[in-house]
């Protein structure tokens, strides 16, 4: 087994964010009576704000500093997402718990077995490149490691050591020399560790372990031994679930659609990642925006052609957020796609041109009803009736049409005939045609349709109306 | 100084002969042998924004490019109205050999969106032509319509103002188009990779050939 862990050690504050607005911002928690700042943001950072620290502290050195709550389920959401994702580059991802502890809040971790997607993604070497470009379009500061143990990956990468451990003899090697304070141990027993004066993992790794239990409990020993290899660290492994369900808690309220677009691009992007990974596609999905107090609003999204792109289902998103007006700030996304669709079929096909062609009609044809309306997008189709107001009739662009052998006809009609008026007497063309019809649907016509041709030399289909004692109407122009 | 002059004017000179030679893109005929004649490649220039300004509507101002939308929906492309003033009448394209199923119609209610849509449908390639119906047209966005007719290599067709002719334009192709009896006459305003200041007569239906003078059956004039 090789384990990749992608530790996250901004999460409590990037799982209720997906965007750094430069101002000092700190997530913090309540420990007994205090309250401590347990991830900063780079802002705060600059203004000598760590973490850990006491939040009376923190706001002593930067009277401007944001403060947010932090919310362990935001950040277990976050995780599943991620996990979700990571499913395109393993089949086998362990979901880290979130700790409540102070010290351990910055160590949230997502393990991915990647010792048999090796080929698949042609070299340790590729892989970690397209994993590190991946997660950080995502939005989160990450750090990497890979090692035999899911504990040794998870050390690597808290220590910042870039190098894949493949054994577990390398790995004591490698370990032997980093600070006690990069074990995954209460600062507590670090702090004893130190007194102890067993300052590095080499001097703590070769004392005797029936010792070291008895001093600080079979808990350390454990530990070690889940490290080392020399004891098994079994796990649940994610699941993908049948249809994709993810929500994104934020601390604050989105007022502007602008402001809800680097969420929704997370959270898109997130979505593909599981696509690819269960190589498929979606047909339609439905977002979610959740208010402090109004109900929330929902938005469905339907595609011509099923859809993975992280890059075409945002435009779409845009031009939809664009059109909606929302009721209130939103608190709080939800993303849901009920059906997956098999992408094989698509793939098979991927190069022939007309497909191409097909799928980019789509996806314009997507974006002009997201934006304009589905009303407003529309083909033609020709129906049997003498009418012309009723020969015709709006229609699915995809629709089948059936051949119709019609009269000389012009190229414009008026929505609505209107009463024919013109500067002065326009010369007869052709005409007359008569049209009597309808008396069956009560909208009956007794009409005498004329070619005119105005000074301008326009050419106008106009006709008198039997029912209305003669009267000119306008009817058309040929155009 | 002088010598430098003269290389940086050569080089100038042949990029401009560099980009004439290159520059003509593949042409689909405009179905009117005339108007054929005078357009570079033989046609409507394929990736390029063609301004056209009729002085009235019912001139045949549509039917100049029906010959185009048949050729381009037999073909497999789409063909897009943006806009249109009034309702495309469908047993009318279908007789004149549009296929109804390559026709799709956009209707906006302003002219950001009209711009917008237009600039969609000509940026994606299953659209061979797009016709747009567009009152107030900036430079700088008939430049974006340029680009983005090449970049889906389709054409352009933009109806303005017939006011419009008396302002420039960047679009490649700019037709004044007015009707007498004969028939539409396309004055050529501004052609690129090719003169312009010609005009070509067409007669687009054939109701000019039928022309009768004179009725018992005379429409009022108006009473205003």
């Amino acid at each position: 087994m090789l384990w990749l862990c992608i530790c996250l050690p901004q999460l409590p504050l990037e799982a209720l964010r997906a965007r750094d607005d430069g101002i000092p911002t700190v997530v913090t928690s309540c420990i007994g009576q205090s309250r401590w700042v347990i991830c900063r943001n780079q802002a705060a950072e600059r203004q000598h704000v760590k973490a850990p620290m006491n939040y009376a502290t923190a706001l002593a050195m930067c009277d401007e500093l944001k403060m947010l709550e932090r919310a362990p389920n935001a950040e277990r959401a976050a995780l599943e997402r991620l996990a979700a994702w990571a499913y395109q580059f393993s089949s086998t991802v362990v979901v880290g718990e979130i700790s409540s502890r102070l010290h351990e809040a910055q160590q949230a971790a997502l393990w991915l077995e990647v010792g048999a997607s090796l080929t698949l993604f042609g070299g340790l070497r590729a892989l970690v490149a397209a994993i590190e470009t991946e997660i950080a379009a995502l939005g989160y500061t990450f750090k990497l490691g890979i090692g035999p143990t899911l504990e040794g990956a998870a050390l690597l990468a808290r220590a910042g050591i870039r190098v894949a451990v493949t054994s577990n003899a390398a790995l004591r090697a490698r370990i032997g020399n980093l600070p006690v304070q990069h074990l995954a141990l209460s600062a507590q027993a670090c702090e004893q560790l130190a007194t102890a004066g067993i300052r590095n993992i080499g001097l703590l790794l070769e004392l005797p372990r029936d010792a070291l239990a008895k001093r600080f409990g079979t808990e350390m020993c454990d530990y070690l031994a889940r490290l080392t290899g020399q004891a098994p660290d079994p796990r649940p492994t994610f699941h993908p679930p049948a249809h994709y369900d993810a929500r994104f808690d934020f601390d604050f309220e989105l007022r502007n659609s602008e402001a809800l677009l680097f969420p929704l691009q997370r959270m898109l992007r997130e979505l593909a990642g599981f696509l690819r990974a269960m190589d498929a596609c979606v047909p339609s999905f439905e977002l979610i925006f959740e208010h402090r107090e109004q109900a929330p609003t929902a938005l469905r999204i339907g595609l011509s052609i099923p859809e993975r792109s992280p890059e075409k289902l945002l435009t779409l998103v845009r031009e939809h957020l664009a059109r909606t007006v929302l009721a209130a700030p939103t608190i709080g996304l939800r993303l849901i796609a009920h059906e997956l669709v098999a992408s094989s079929a698509r793939q098979s096909d991927l190069f022939s041109s007309a497909l191409q062609e097909t799928e980019a009609l789509a996806h314009t044809l997507d974006k002009l009803v997201a934006r304009l309306g589905e009303s407003h997008v529309f083909g033609l189709q020709c129906i049997a009736d003498h009418r012309p107001e009723r020969a015709w009739r709006k229609a699915r662009p995809d629709e089948k049409r059936s051949g119709m052998a019609f009269p000389e006809r012009p190229l414009w009609l008026l929505q609505q005939p209107k009463p024919l008026q013109l500067a002065s007497p326009p010369m007869l063309v052709a005409g007359p045609e008569r049209i009597e019809s309808g008396w069956w649907d009560g909208a009956d016509v007794q009409r005498d349709y004329y070619v005119l041709c105005t000074d301008e030399h326009a050419k106008l289909w106009a006709y008198r109306d039997h029912e209305r004692n003669g009267e000119w109407y306008l009817h058309g122009f040929w155009a | 100084m002088s010598a430098n002059r003269a290389q940086t004017l050569e080089q100038l000179a042949h990029l401009c002969r560099a980009g004439r030679a290159t520059g003509v893109l593949p042409a689909t005929s405009t179905g009117w042998t005339e108007l054929d004649a005078v357009l570079p490649g033989g046609g409507w220039p394929l990736g390029t924004v063609v301004e056209l300004m009729p002085t009235a509507t019912g001139i045949g101002e549509l039917s100049l490019l029906i010959p185009t939308l048949a050729q381009l929906s037999c073909a497999e492309r789409y063909v897009a109205f943006v806009s249109p003033p009034h309702v495309p009448f469908a047993p009318a394209l279908d007789r004149k050999g549009v296929r109804l199923e390559r026709l799709l119609v956009i209707e906006t209610s302003n002219t950001v969106d009209t711009l917008w849509a237009f600039e969609q449908t000509l940026r994606c390639n299953a659209f061979g032509a797009v016709l747009a119906w567009c009152t107030t047209t900036k430079d700088r966005e008939v430049r974006r319509l340029q680009l983005a007719a090449e970049s889906g290599r389709s054409i352009g067709f933009l109806y303005r103002d017939p006011a419009a002719a008396l302002t420039p334009s960047p679009a490649a192709i700019r037709l004044r188009l007015h009707a007498n009896d004969r028939g539409l006459t396309v004055e050529i305003l501004k052609c690129r990779g090719a003169r312009s200041g010609m005009t070509v007569a067409i007669s687009p239906d054939k109701h000019a050939s039928v022309r009768a003078s004179g009725s018992s059956l005379q429409p009022p004039a108006s009473s205003l």
